[in-house]
């Protein structure tokens, strides 16, 4: 690591530290709630994974250039200049262990947003080179190939064949003036072409007109996930060049949690220009399409089953009760965890914590605490809205020797509707 | 009835077996990609399936297995996809149809669930090439027509 990146990296910080930054830095009352509220540290009680204190370097950065007694301290050689070495030792606790989930923001007294501040943070780690290589080698595939996990066109049409055959349904790809344009997540592609199919059944019942679009099909957004924020921006505005390109009304986040952030709520900020279509996720549009009567559904799940809320969606992005609607529609035994909605426990593996191979052991520790609130409540099923989340949570379940049935609710509404006649004349 | 001329003859002429036969064809599907999973534990399950009737417990414990496989080989968000492990994923999907519960098994037409996740798997393994699922496609119709032509008259209701 050069001298010349540090200071980069130190650059991009200073200029991150905005006026709520740094109000927030002088607000800290030091209560320790946010420990209380992050999973992390609540799962290994370590003490280096209290929130504030993940963003010990940026606060040291913030006092000796923002304060004034920091500027003296500075002065006096009384303060600690920021090096490599603990930014290297940082990464760990900013990007491993710290998913985004927004808990610590929610209960902090002072009113901190230490997400948003992790969230800076992480691009002042990016710009000195002290990323993680899994979030690298995803931000860059995100950008050379449109996928963070390698998929490419080819790979989506093959899926898209494998649903006519199953479904007999069209896949339609490039239509201009369709309603809706479908994003999808690479992690939907890969390991669960069964929501696909879903929303193609789904808006066949409901009449509704939709496409994909062949040049911006992904959803997630690994420019914010690392903290690059240009990356992030060119990522959206793919979206958004898309979405104009083939005139439609709305864009649909898929399930995945933090590209219905980067879409929805981080977009328009990162082009700088409000959107000319509406941005929903899934379950938002499923919602509405209950309300008015175009979701028609048949047999209930008798399982005594519960909602696993991701947190980006329902925390971070207040879509509360339409899963809770969509699901007590073919649930009679729906339950609810002692923390749900907007206090729900991350999964553990949210904000691109994934995507390091390294974070496996700690992600896993974390999870620790979604076990906890299954055994409490004794459910013969877990649905959800997320497939990271789905994911970690059925290698959580598997670690733990837990056996249950993970689905996501989009699935599980198409397995119950109605009309059939889909199925009807799918060709060899 | 076995000449099944597209998915949707294909799919209903496998609706109509019982949950067992269901399970036996499942296997078949599995087998004929299995060369494509790089997990023994799949082949573990197929076996337990071909050795015909298990208990209760042993297919619990072949659920269990391939839970575990599906686990094992899935592709973890934001990582780089190898299409080769991810057939392995979709194989291990289509034994897990084969072992599925009696309930799922029926409601959810296990033979098809394989067949479809075996040709998953052709798609996954052949992706930096030629799509090889077509062919499958073709192989499943004639295991299921050599399947249900052993069956004796009247044995597949549903």
């Amino acid at each position: 690591m050069s001298k010349t990146s540090l200071e980069r990296g130190l650059n991009i910080l200073r200029e991150q530290i905005d006026s709520p930054t740094a109000a927030f830095f002088s607000s800290c009352v030091h209560c320790g709630l946010c420990a209380q509220a992050c999973l992390f540290y609540t799962e290994t009680c370590n003490p280096a994974y209290i929130p504030i204190r993940k963003l010990e370097p940026m606060r040291r950065l913030w006092e000796q250039e923002y304060t004034l007694t920091g500027k003296l301290k500075k002065l006096l050689g009384l303060s600690r200049p920021i090096t490599h070495e603990e930014l290297e030792q940082w990464q760990e606790l900013v990007y491993n262990s710290c998913s985004l989930c927004g808990r610590c923001s929610l209960v902090c007294p002072a009113g901190l947003d230490l997400t948003y501040m992790i969230r800076k943070f992480r691009e002042g780690m990016a710009a000195s080179g002290h990323a993680p290589e899994g979030l690298i080698g995803a931000t860059t595939r995100a950008v050379e190939l449109g996928s963070p996990m390698g998929v490419t066109l080819k790979a989506l049409e093959a899926q898209a064949k494998h649903v006519k055959a199953d479904s007999g349904l069209d896949i339609p790809f490039d239509v201009e003036g369709a309603e809706y344009l479908v994003l999808l997540s690479s992690m939907e592609i890969i390991n669960y072409p069964e929501y696909l199919q879903a929303v193609a059944r789904i808006f066949h019942q409901a009449k509704k007109t939709w496409t994909i679009s062949s040049e911006a099909f992904e959803a997630t957004n690994s420019g914010i996930q690392i903290g690059v924020s240009d990356i992030a921006a060119e990522l959206v505005q793919r979206v958004v060049d898309a979405a104009e390109k083939l005139r439609v009304k709305t864009v649909i986040s898929p399930e995945c949690g933090h590209a219905y952030t980067a879409i929805r709520w981080e977009g328009p900020n990162l082009i700088g220009r409000p959107f000319g279509f509406r941005v929903r996720h899934i379950l938002e549009v499923l919602d509405e399409l209950r309300e008015q009567g175009l979701l028609q559904v048949e047999g209930v799940e008798d399982a005594r089953m519960t909602f696993h809320d991701p947190c980006q969606l329902v925390r971070r992005g207040g879509v509360i009760e339409a899963p809770r609607n969509l699901i007590r529609m073919v649930a009679r035994n729906f339950v609810e965890m002692k923390d749900h909605g907007k206090m729900n426990w991350c999964c553990g593996a949210g904000g691109g914590v994934s995507a390091n191979e390294d974070a496996a052991e700690i992600r896993l520790k974390a999870f620790k605490r979604k076990k906890k609130q299954l055994e409490r409540l004794q459910v013969d099923g877990l649905v959800t809205a997320c497939a990271n989340c789905r994911i970690q949570i059925e290698e959580g379940l598997e670690e733990n020797d837990m056996d249950m049935p993970v689905i996501g609710l989009t699935e599980m509404l198409a397995s119950h509707l109605k009309d059939e006649e889909a199925r009807e004349g799918g060709a060899t | 009835m076995t000449d099944a001329q597209n998915n949707t003859d294909f799919r209903k002429s496998l609706d109509r077996l019982e949950c067992p036969q269901q399970r036996q064809l499942a296997a078949r599907f599995v087998e004929s990609v299995l060369h494509l999973g790089r997990d023994e534990r799949i082949k573990k399950v197929v076996d337990m399936v071909h050795k015909g009737d298990p208990d209760p417990e042993e297919l619990e414990a072949a659920r269990k297995m391939i839970k575990a496989a599906i686990v094992d080989s899935h592709c973890r968000c934001g990582s780089e996809c190898d299409w080769k492990e991810q057939a392995t994923y979709f194989v291990a999907r289509a034994a897990a149809a084969a072992v599925a519960p009696e309930n799922k098994c029926i409601t959810r037409n296990a033979a098809w669930e394989a067949a479809v996740n075996a040709r998953m798997a052709c798609t996954c393994a052949a992706m930096e090439d030629e799509d090889i699922s077509a062919e499958e496609c073709a192989k499943q119709a004639q295991i299921a027509r050599d399947f249900l032509n052993t069956l004796p008259a009247g044995s597949e209701t549903a």
